[in-house]
């Protein structure tokens, strides 16, 4: 196996809210590998902002993390706000889901790729402008000397997301954070980016961690892909093998949701029942409730194991998440099936 | 750079229809006075013969039209006419006092600005006790009337602690240390509430704006705190406090007037008061048109600051 | 799940309408000083004219709690009785603003186009003075008094008022509910008064109460500047005034009165505060 770069250990992250704890992240461990692209994928309020806010250290003060965020073998959570400032913008970075929004309306774009050169090295200004041409010409963006004191309000969405792009990595970072970077954007640009995300990661080899719930766009450039559902972490699969065999309930659930593929138009299938309340969690699996299958060992939760086919998955359906949890092979499922 | 050009030309040229209705309604401000204006203004004094000099010197007798067109024409020129008491022309009276008035204004503004933007700066990141008590002195500083405030800091500093000068006034280019010292109490008075009002819009805008997405990208771009608050979100934020400011400007001008009268400061504010009890008009007329001028200018300046800050406002302009 | 978190964080009805603890603090003072304006005979344990050559900047005591002035007048009574002058003037002036002001805001809002242009240029003028300024020059023309001070208070509250109906009538008419309305046949009257009166009432109200706020400084202030009440009515900026020469001697005389200004306006601004929280829980006015 690969050098691991980022790996969440057991990671938890509570609200405490005026109505109780919410938990919005529970028990979620995960190993990236440097150089790959991951998608983490779920409906919204699955968590999957949470964590990627948490590696940031992001949170809102009303946030708090249990477990081991480790970025190159360090602990992020343990780490001063100062010691992740550093980090953030410069082995981190994180490119947001509105490209309207992202970017602060009253500075002139080159300078919001300059400031964050500048915010991580000893360079001048003229240097970091320079640098920062560069970047914009290297995204995409036509004549970018003379739009380089342009304020944002000037460039369509899908150029505001260059430049974001561009300030991502203009300190060529080792871990990329994309939260939805196209679900704002026009189709045919949302194609454009996302092949200016590859192609950057293809040059810089940077690890990019996409999260998304548009399963086609984890499809077109990710290579693993992690499926979330209430804060639990349920499934982790090549990107073939989850499209090719999705094995959780969820997620197969999920892919029966879909559009497209093999269903045919009219046949979209919803999920029954309604996402737990995170403030009341049930324990044991989340998605127990609404699940055909549901067994008796539910109420336990299943543990996240890997089978033969590379493909790890966290369900008591499972033979392998079974001899995780030291249980004996599903006599019932096979008989059933029979 | 044209569209932010273009805003600021607009801007500038909206205050000609301004300064043309503020010419009209200070011109009318004599003729308006029920009855005969001269009579009431030279009241005892009045002879037939000053009645007639006063009535031609105004230009009375001719049409309206007339009247308003010489006016004009002479304001245009410098020459706002005379006083009838002392005889001083209008604009040798205004030279003196409008450095008064505007020393004071500006003093107080500056004062309440550099109190009011950092403390709401710093409050906006507070919750809890350091809320409640910004929010108690807001709302305890915007309801105490300015003038007794400035009556209330006489008490104290001259009548107990005797710290200050009572009221009065020196130069300032006769003895620059006493006229400053002459200027603390009344500058105060004036700051006070509005440091309370700057306070209020910078803590709110800041709220704001601290919340706003590219804030977070700021934050994941790894800035520094410092400039992620004082340069990118008060230049954000600067839009209501830059808009206040000039609003509070003109309640700053109106304060004046009251407190150049309890401090005993020969400004224009006490110009005008002192008129309006002896009937003297023409010096009342003038004393309004200027302080009026004074805050159409500011008015100005503020929007165009405001423009300079925030690159925004080019999109209004296309609209 | 949510009706229980909303049945446990609801306050009572009524307090929320009066704007929370703050605004009922406010209404309860402005309750207050409205019955000693109405009841300053009954209450007050003095006369407000009778002169005491026996009593000159006598301290406060038992019987005179805020002392007495310079011609041996009590200040207490005197201020339960200006209470009456500044009350009256304050809701006075915003209540012919608003007689005047909303139908104003109400026209140019729903009518739009020309109307609209040339009220909102005439308001912008009208805005474009300083507001004491506008109120003083307006005495200079008529001359000092309590009726003209009400008169120049309400003038420099006009644009005001007709300025924030206008923005939010603009609101209601973009409402489906208003298309709606008119589609059915709704009269413009029925309009007007089913759907954007009641509509604008909160930003209104807020701005109402704000606006007595200034009201009760602005007719003090000229008042103090003998533009005001004049003489021997007893008035709060005409005390302050009057006690201004002997502010070391008999310092009551400025405090009492000065107080009494401050407790009222903080009242309309309590009241303001609450009723914007309560109208606009977001802060989208502020």
């Amino acid at each position: 196996m690969s050098d691991s770069l980022l790996e969440f250990r057991k990671v938890s992250v509570d609200y405490a809210g005026r109505g109780g704890t919410v938990s919005a992240v529970t028990d979620v461990s995960l190993t990236l590998i440097e150089g790959e692209t991951f998608g983490l994928v779920g409906e919204s309020g699955c968590g999957k902002t949470t964590l990627s806010m948490a590696l940031m250290g992001l949170l809102p003060d009303i946030a708090s993390v249990r477990g081991r965020i480790l970025f190159n073998g360090s602990d992020l959570t343990t780490m001063t706000e100062s010691q992740l400032r550093e980090l953030r913008g410069d082995r981190i970075s994180m490119v947001f889901q509105d490209p309207a929004t992202s970017l602060d309306p009253t500075f002139g774009i080159g300078s919001q790729v300059a400031d964050t050169i500048r915010a991580h090295g000893d360079v001048s200004r003229k240097q970091a402008k320079d640098r920062a041409l560069g970047l914009l010409a290297e995204v995409g963006i036509p004549a970018a000397a003379e739009r380089y004191a342009d304020p944002p309000h000037r460039l369509s969405g899908g150029m505001r997301q260059r430049v974001v792009l561009a300030a991502a990595i203009a300190n060529n970072p080792a871990l990329l954070l994309a939260d939805e970077p196209t679900t704002a954007l026009d189709v045919t640009i949302q194609a454009q980016i996302l092949d200016l995300l590859a192609d950057l990661q293809r040059r810089h080899g940077t690890t990019i961690l996409l999260i998304a719930h548009d399963l086609g766009v984890v499809a077109q450039i990710c290579d693993r892909v992690g499926v979330m559902y209430a804060g639990q972490l349920v499934e982790v699969a090549p990107v073939a093998e989850l499209f090719a065999r999705p094995r959780h309930p969820y997620t197969r659930a999920l892919f029966d949701a879909l559009p497209s593929g093999s269903h045919q138009a009219g046949a979209l299938r919803v999920i029954a029942g309604q996402v737990p309340d995170l403030a009341h969690a049930p324990t044991g699996c989340r998605f127990k409730d609404r699940c055909p299958s549901r067994l008796a060992e539910c109420d336990e939760t299943p543990p996240l194991a890997m089978s033969d086919s590379g493909a790890s998955i966290a369900c008591w359906l499972d033979p392998a998440t079974r001899a995780a949890g030291g249980l004996g092979p599903l006599a019932i499922a096979g008989e059933s099936n029979g | 750079m044209n569209g932010r050009l273009e805003y600021a030309l607009r801007r500038v040229l909206l205050t000609i229809p301004v300064l043309f209705a503020t010419s009209i309604f200070v011109f009318l401000l004599i003729r308006l006075v029920p009855g005969d204006p001269v009579r009431t203004m030279l009241g005892i004094r009045a002879t037939p013969d000053t009645i007639a000099t006063v009535r031609s010197q105004l230009g009375l007798d001719h049409p309206l039209i007339t009247q308003y067109w010489d006016w004009l024409r002479n304001a245009l020129h410098g020459d706002l006419g005379q006083d009838f008491i002392s005889h001083e022309k209008i604009t040798s009276l205004l030279s003196v006092s409008m450095p008064i008035t505007l020393e004071l204004t500006i003093l107080a503004m500056l004062l309440a600005l550099v109190v009011g933007v950092p403390l709401g700066i710093i409050v906006a990141a507070k919750s809890g006790w350091t809320r409640r008590l910004s929010n108690g002195f807001v709302i305890g500083a915007i309801s105490i009337p300015d003038f007794w405030l400035g009556i209330m800091l006489v008490l104290i500093f001259t009548g107990s602690l005797h710290l200050l000068p009572p009221t009065g006034w020196v130069a300032f280019t006769d003895n620059p240390a006493q006229n400053l010292r002459y200027m603390v109490l009344p500058v105060l008075t004036l700051a006070t509430g509005q440091s309370a009002y700057i306070l209020r819009t910078t803590r709110a805008a800041m709220l704001g704006t601290l919340s706003e997405p590219y804030i977070a990208f700021l934050r994941a771009k790894g800035l520094r705190q410092r400039s992620i608050v004082y340069l990118h979100a008060l230049r954000n934020s600067s839009g209501p406090i830059v808009t206040v400011t000039g609003i509070q400007f003109g309640v700053l001008l109106g304060g004046a007037i009251v407190i150049e009268n309890l401090f005993a400061l020969p400004g224009v504010g006490r110009l005008i008061v002192t008129a309006i009890s002896e009937r003297n008009y023409v010096v009342v007329q003038g004393g309004v048109l200027v302080v009026a001028c004074l805050f159409i200018l500011v008015n100005l300046i503020t929007d165009l600051v405001h423009g300079l800050l925030d690159p925004r406002v080019e999109e209004a302009v296309s609209r | 799940m949510t009706t229980i978190e909303r049945a446990s964080t609801a306050r009572p009805q009524w307090r929320t309408r009066f704007g929370g603890r703050e605004g009922l603090i406010g209404w309860t003072i402005l309750a207050v000083l409205i019955l000693i304006a109405i009841l300053a005979p009954v209450l007050a344990p003095h006369s407000s004219e009778a002169i005491d050559s026996t009593r000159i900047f006598a301290k406060p005591d038992l019987s005179h709690p805020f002392g007495s002035d310079d011609l041996g007048r009590d200040v207490f009574s005197r201020v339960l009785y200006a209470y009456r002058a500044s009350l009256s003037i304050a809701i006075g002036s915003v209540l012919l603003a608003m007689i005047v002001g909303v139908p104003i805001g109400v026209f140019a809002g729903y009518v739009g186009g020309w109307a609209d242009l040339v009220l909102m240029r005439a308001v912008d003028l009208l805005l474009a003075f300083p507001a004491l300024l506008l109120a003083i020059s307006l005495i200079a023309i008529l001359g000092p008094g309590n009726a003209v001070a009400l008169l120049a208070i309400a003038i420099i509250y006009v644009p005001i008022i007709a300025r924030v109906v206008r923005s939010s009538v603009l609101v209601v008419r973009g409402q489906p509910y208003v298309l709606g309305a008119r589609t059915r046949g709704a009269s413009h009257w029925a309009i007007v008064r089913g759907h954007v009166l009641p509509n604008s009432a909160g930003p209104v109200l807020v701005q109402a109460s704000v606006l007595m706020a200034f009201a009760i400084v602005i007719e003090a202030a000229l008042s103090f500047l003998g533009l005001g009440s004049q003489p021997p009515t007893p008035e709060l900026g005409l005390m302050l005034a009057e006690g201004n020469n002997y502010l070391t001697t008999a310092p009551w005389v400025e405090i009492f009165p000065g107080l009494a200004i401050a407790v009222t306006v903080l009242a309309f601004n309590l009241i303001g505060d609450g009723l914007r929280r309560s109208f606009d829980p977001h802060g989208v006015t502020r």
